[in-house]
């Protein structure tokens, strides 16, 4: 058992039971729906941030699977074949193939090419949504609803056990990532993200670490999807469309790429910013703008980053002045784990 | 979920939710207030397309500021609430909600596109308050019985209807002028392919004659349409078939004249009949054939012109084909509150709205009928009319028949498995 599981298990209920809590102290319902669209694109940043700020791989085509994932669920749910569980285990699992097909092409690309390539690939995927409009409904999306039939007494179909499942399954899907980012893979991960040809010589099969966790980042970008098609009962192709991948990236910069949660806290300043600056006033873009520039520009980071940052110089500077011996020497700030 | 170097990093994650969660869960109008009826729009005011919602938004102000004017209902008044979906379904969803749960709106007019307005439709069959679809022109909506939701209804034309009214009309010009050898040129997705699919099915039963010679599917908000214009020099068809609209409209127009494409060609138009596309094309040539979008001249009414005009006085601009729409809803949500005297539960509204007959300066004959079947609007203009460079900038409105429309429909509707 990995040293610090106990205490991340610990801390993930702690997070579930505030997330349950919170519409039992604030009973309105558009608390829970903000809170259910923080938890999909919070997840889908998330699992983007498994390949930017683990690994190094900038994905501009990351919201392809989190359209996969809504789809997949979607229409097997209209098909009425198949219960809610058994239809997200088969889109998850649909969605790691296609992850498996896409990213065996994409991990040998670095860079740009790696960018643009997972970009194309997005494409495609969109250009098949619009195009099989048999089976997606094309550019008006998945039409007549996802049917949400009850399972083990659980009906998806009432309000507050919606928010409940999403709630559950979002620190599931975060236990399963803190996981992978504190184990041996995820300090491999760091390690191929900041010297690749050094893993290289260590004996890494830099490919096969890179592939494990795009399949990886792509099933959490689809448990996502599936979040975000049952709180709007339908899926439609902007899920899919390279805006929705930009704005998993804008997430990541606003939240940051080191603190473990920063990009859910991005998710979080986005959505917040979003839904107020979108009451207030229909030049959002221009606001939006300004605000992330004036991020980039006076903090440099994303927000958890900075504070993160602060508090450590803090704790330094209050520390008593001391020579570090050769123990005490703090390792490389490139490789150390934060969050 | 962290180590201890942000430990106090995730406090602050927390506390900062919980902030976060007292300020959404404050709603933001202090209590319910009864003597106003709060009417939510979704749409979108923002983007390339922004002007569907702004004109939806200016007329749905201008027939609230008559009917509260008039005294309201049952002395409560109405308030239009719109927020932008900026064009994205799953936004709508969440606006429509927002708006229902937080802004305490009691009926809801949908003012998004086609995709968006299938998302507000679900949460529609979720919280069931009154909801008037009024951009939405994909027939299916209300067409298919299995998205039938009790408390929803379209007034809007819609897709099957154009398509019948365009085949009748185009096979007359077609036989008058022996027009045999046509081309499409029609925007590269489903709405594009499905409206220029539907009006060459029409055309053709009417005028088996017509041959399609060639197609082209130029990308939709494509800048440049040089490469379908010099396709067309090269086919030399007798006639052809857009259906480009808004801007991708007034490009291809533009870039059509300096080829001088039209006056060898006859052009039928689904879209160009909306007086900010007309207005918008510097030299607009005369003689193409339009559906009716919108009109000042066409019904040749008082109402129809009073309306006109004061559209115009607030938003500047003459309306928009989605202008009338949501001016048209509102008098039908208007008639309905005046039956209830006020109440807004969606089930009593519905209930007075199915089937319900007002008359209208927009309707072709006296009164436009919500039809209780499928819960949409029929009797409104369906005309084709030829284009002329001066305003109105179309004249010669020909009117199509509602009982051939309606026969062709249910035809159709029997083809879909929908009837």
């Amino acid at each position: 058992m990995r040293t610090g599981l106990a205490r991340d298990l610990g801390i993930g209920l702690l997070c579930l039971v505030a997330l349950l809590a919170l519409p039992v102290l604030f009973p309105h319902p558009s608390l829970r729906d903000f809170l259910i669209y923080v938890i999909a694109y919070g997840l889908l940043a998330m699992s983007l941030n498994l390949l930017v700020g683990l690994t190094g791989l900038v994905s501009f085509g990351h919201a392809a699977y989190f359209a996969s994932g809504a789809y997949v669920f979607g229409l097997l749910m209209q098909g009425g074949a198949v219960s809610i569980p058994v239809a997200m285990l088969a889109a998850v699992g649909g969605t790691a193939l296609l992850a498996l097909v896409i990213g065996a092409i994409c991990v040998r690309l670095k860079e740009i090419y790696f960018s643009f390539i997972t970009l194309a690939f997005q494409m495609f995927i969109h250009s098949i949504i619009l195009t099989w409009v048999e089976l997606t409904g094309g550019d008006q999306g998945l039409r007549g609803g996802i049917p949400r039939p009850p399972f083990l007494g659980i009906d998806l179909g009432e309000a507050g056990t919606l928010y409940g499942f999403c709630a559950v399954v979002f620190v599931l899907c975060l236990l399963v990532m803190r996981q992978v980012w504190q184990s041996p893979f995820g300090y491999t991960l760091r390690m191929i993200r900041d010297n690749p040809a050094r893993a290289n010589f260590l004996g890494v099969d830099v490919v096969r670490m890179k592939l494990g966790v795009f399949v990886l980042a792509g099933i959490m970008a689809s448990v996502a999807g599936i979040i975000m098609a049952l709180f709007v009962s339908g899926a439609f192709p902007e899920f899919g469309f390279w805006t929705t991948s930009g704005e998993a990236i804008f997430m990541i910069m606003l939240g940051g790429t080191q603190v473990f949660l920063g990009p859910v806290i991005g998710a979080f300043l986005l959505q917040l910013l979003n839904h107020y600056v979108t009451i207030w006033t229909h030049h959002h873009g221009l606001v939006l703008g300004i605000v992330i520039l004036a991020i980039v520009l006076g903090l440099r980071r994303g927000v958890a980053d900075y504070a993160a940052a602060w508090l450590a110089e803090r704790r330094a500077a209050s520390r008593p002045a001391a020579v570090p011996g050769p123990a005490e020497t703090p390792a490389p700030a490139e490789t150390k784990a934060v969050g | 979920m962290s180590n201890g170097a942000n430990a106090i990093g995730r406090r602050g994650l927390l506390g900062g939710a919980a902030a976060g969660a007292a300020i959404l869960a404050a709603p933001r109008i202090a209590g319910a207030q009864a003597k106003v009826i709060r009417v939510g729009m979704p749409t979108v005011l923002s983007g390339r397309v922004a002007i569907l919602g702004t004109s939806s938004r200016t007329a749905v102000q201008y027939a609230f500021s008559r009917m509260n004017e008039a005294g309201g209902f049952g002395g409560r008044t109405l308030q239009l609430v719109e927020r932008d979906s900026k064009g994205r379904p799953d936004e709508a969803a969440k606006v429509t909600r927002d708006l229902i749960n937080n802004d305490g709106c009691e009926i809801i007019i949908d003012g998004e596109a086609s995709s968006g307005g299938f998302a507000v439709h679900e949460v529609v069959r979720d919280l069931p308050v009154l909801c008037v679809h009024t951009n939405s022109e994909t027939s299916s909506l209300t067409a298919d019985p299995k998205l039938h939701v009790k408390t929803a209804f379209r007034c809007a034309r819609q897709g099957i209807h154009d398509a019948v009214a365009g085949g009748v009309y185009a096979s007359t010009i077609s036989k008058q002028r022996g027009l045999k050898r046509w081309m499409t040129c029609s925007p590269d997705y489903a709405y594009g392919r499905d409206n220029t699919a539907e009006f060459l099915e029409f055309a053709r039963l009417y005028d088996p004659a017509i041959e399609v010679v060639d197609q082209v599917w130029p990308r939709l908000f494509a800048p440049d349409y040089t490469e379908n214009i010099t396709k067309a020099l090269q086919v030399r068809p007798q006639a052809m078939y857009s259906a480009l609209w808004g801007g991708d409209l007034v490009s291809f127009m533009e870039q059509s004249n300096l080829y001088r494409l039209f006056p060898n060609v006859a052009l039928f138009s689904s879209s160009l009949g909306d007086p900010p596309v007309l207005t918008a094309i510097k030299q607009l040539p005369p003689g193409l054939h339009t559906a009716y979008r919108y009109n000042r001249t066409y019904p040749d009414k008082p109402d129809n012109t009073a309306f006109a005009d004061g559209f115009a006085g607030l938003a500047k601009h003459e309306p928009t084909n989605w202008a009338w729409q949501n001016y048209v809803a509102c008098q039908f949500i208007g008639e309905a509150l005046k039956r209830t005297n006020g109440r807004t539960e969606g089930a009593a509204l519905a209930a007075e709205l199915k089937g319900m007959q007002i008359s209208s300066g927009l309707a072709v004959d006296e009164k436009l009928t919500m039809r209780e079947s499928d819960h949409t609007l029929i009797g409104y203009p369906t005309a084709w009319g030829r284009t002329v460079p001066k305003a109105p900038f179309v004249e010669d409105f020909a009117p199509i028949a509602w009982s051939q429309i309606l026969e062709m429909e249910t035809q159709w509707k029997k083809q879909k498995g929908y009837a």
